[in-house]
């Protein structure tokens, strides 16, 4: 490399090499590839699955609370409704509400969290003050609360309703890292330049408190994804006509169920628990690249 | 020095305890404009449609006897005043919500209670060993435990200890809190808390075992430790003295941390084991729409939760002299 190569291919060329160690740190991690391999393994059945327009709906009163057989290779449900079709389908919905959910809130609570955290005094006060009440209460709580509130079961109310209740956690990391980052000097510099506010808070601060986003989002994923499946288990969720792992398990509550029919449970479990699993590797994996006190 | 410390505890103390009442005051205010947003007419409720339909002109009487046509603000008010007699209201039911309450919330303490202190032991416990052990046997299953035991759903735990435990060997009951008519009330809250409780514990302790280890570890590799051993102190006196009381600081603010999960966790398995709590009357009646219960249990919940805050900063604050009390 010569001298006369500008700043900016230079920094691009440190920013692609500190890249490709990243990647390769990514690799050596073995859970944390398995973990992404299973995630886009799932994923991508899931969603084949459904572009491929499995029936997930229609009752076949034949084959009631058959086991597993050729055919139907998960078995089917009490009403005769096949049940590889139904958690293929399924999975398309959670993982939607799991990634869409986590995506959003990480969304509000970055931008909550910039803004709070970086103009400080009474706008700082007013959001924290309302993320206390949002925190008062046990996020499912909070959901249920929603859900009396808003008095309708269905897919669209609940992303919105764990959007608005999980963007907490994201905003106090965030606000944080920014009421810390507030002082460091090229922050003040881009002030003395003039630049304007939200190009300070978005493209120079924001970027540099990515990675700890990325991590929860990541994780947070797995969360929603057990958030509505508890909720739909206890009857919460969406409505039974829209699939989802959890209110496919939702039948799991009849015992007879639980003890004749192990494929009726068994199967939407093993996937809510194999995915969150490779989740979790996941943003383990990410955390260990991306986390520069690793480093 | 030290009188003034526990003069600015105390002050700290009263002052997190007095903003409890706001923040109360507002959540209750915030929840019941809420529920009004429903649309849900509690003489729906009371008056069957026969006796509607057939007395259409009562019902304005009806409806202004009961204070219904007062403004929201005023409705307001008058459930607050009468709350604060300890008289909670009444289920579209007709059955006094205080009483409802009386019973059941025990039965979700004792449940959440149990988990907690049980889970903190085991947590702790296992998070100590597999850090001083590092990658031993206790520090694998540990592990494995732990991430197992954060991505089965828990709800499904329950069920499958259900199907293990009651139904396919009998042991345990496999609903309920009390059988009627038990010979031993101790023995049978046992036999129903068992189950429940072990649910709770598994998810806990999953989380706070990876907190504990991790905390220990971190304490290990400090130098005071080093010290403590160049002195030739014994070993599992550097662990305990040194380290144990080190780490558990941390990790007793984290058990804290995580009691609303345990809350909300015990909500959804109250209704996996039909335990008649707080979290069960709470799912019944947002699913039946009974809005004055809805309101009494999330307050409840509420309340539970602010009470826990309050602790963990206290805790915080006795723990750690440097967290200051000024703010």
């Amino acid at each position: 490399m010569n001298s006369q190569t500008s700043i900016k291919a230079r920094n691009y060329a440190a920013s692609s090499s500190l890249l490709k160690r990243n990647i390769h740190k990514f690799l050596d991690n073995k859970l944390a590839l398995i973990g992404l391999i299973v995630v886009v393994m799932m994923t991508a059945a899931c969603i084949i699955g459904a572009l491929a327009g499995v029936d997930y709906e229609t009752p076949n009163l034949y084959v009631m609370k058959s086991p597993p057989m050729p055919g139907h290779p998960f078995g089917t449900d009490t009403i005769g409704r096949d049940l590889f079709a139904r958690v293929l389908y399924g999975g398309c919905f959670s993982i939607f509400i799991g990634v869409f959910c986590a995506v959003m809130s990480s969304a509000i609570g970055a931008t909550l969290g910039a803004v709070a955290g970086y103009c400080g005094g009474w706008t700082d006060k007013v959001i924290v003050r309302i993320s206390e009440i949002f925190q008062a209460f046990p996020q499912l709580v909070l959901v249920m609360m929603l859900v009396a509130i808003v008095n309708k079961r269905g897919l669209g109310n609940l992303l919105l309703i764990f959007v608005a209740t999980g963007w907490m956690t994201t905003f106090r990391m965030v606000r944080n890292e920014f009421l810390s980052l507030k002082g460091e000097t090229y922050v003040k510099v881009s002030e003395a330049f003039g630049m304007s506010k939200q190009n300070i808070m978005f493209k120079q601060v924001l970027p540099n408190v990515m990675s700890p986003i990325i991590v929860s989002t990541t994780t947070n994923v797995a969360f929603f994804i057990l958030q509505e499946a508890a909720l739909s288990f206890i009857g919460l969720g969406v409505a039974d006509k829209t699939p989802t792992w959890g209110n496919i398990l939702n039948v799991a509550k009849s015992v007879s169920v639980v003890t004749d029919q192990w494929w009726i449970w068994v199967f939407p479990g093993l996937s809510i628990s194999l995915f969150v699993l490779a989740i979790n590797f996941l943003g383990d994996g990410l955390r260990d690249v991306l986390d520069p006190k690793q480093q | 020095m030290c009188l003034n410390w526990s003069e600015k505890m105390l002050k700290f103390v009263i002052k997190k305890l007095l903003l409890m009442i706001p923040m109360l005051l507002l959540i209750s205010m915030i929840v019941f404009f809420g529920l009004q947003l429903t649309g849900i007419d509690p003489l729906n409720f009371m008056v069957s449609p026969e006796t509607l339909s057939a007395n259409a002109g009562n019902i304005d009487a009806l409806r202004e006897s009961l204070g219904l046509n007062a403004p929201l603000i005023v409705q307001y008010f008058r459930w607050l005043g009468i709350c604060l007699t300890g008289n909670l209201g009444y289920s579209f039911s007709g059955a006094p919500i205080a009483e409802t309450i009386a019973v059941r919330l025990p039965y979700t303490l004792e449940l959440a209670g149990y988990s907690l202190i049980l889970s903190a032991v085991i947590g702790i416990g296992i998070g100590l060993i597999s850090a001083i052990r590092q990658n031993g046997i206790v520090d694998y299953a540990g592990r494995i435990f732990a991430v197992l035991g954060q991505a089965v759903p828990q709800f499904l735990v329950g069920i499958i200890l259900i199907q293990v435990f009651s139904i396919q060997l009998g042991w345990f009951p496999a609903a309920n809190r009390v059988s009627p008519g038990a010979a031993n009330p101790f023995w049978d809250g046992f036999l129903h808390l068992f189950l429940p409780v072990m649910t709770l514990t598994i998810g806990m302790v999953a989380v706070l075992m990876r907190y504990a280890r991790n905390t220990m570890l971190d304490v290990l590799k400090s130098d005071y430790i080093k010290t403590a051993r160049s002195k030739g102190i014994p070993e599992w006196k550097v662990y305990l003295k040194h380290g144990f009381r080190n780490a558990l600081k941390p990790v007793l603010v984290i058990t804290m941390f995580r009691i609303p999960m345990l809350i909300g966790g015990s909500v959804v398995i109250e209704s996996v084991f039909s335990y008649p709590g707080i979290g069960l009357t709470m799912t019944n009646a947002i699913t039946s729409g009974d809005y004055p219960v809805v309101l009494i249990t999330t307050l409840i919940i509420a309340a539970a939760m602010l009470i826990c805050s309050f602790m963990v900063d206290v805790l915080n604050a006795l723990l750690d002299p440097r967290v200051r009390l000024g703010e």
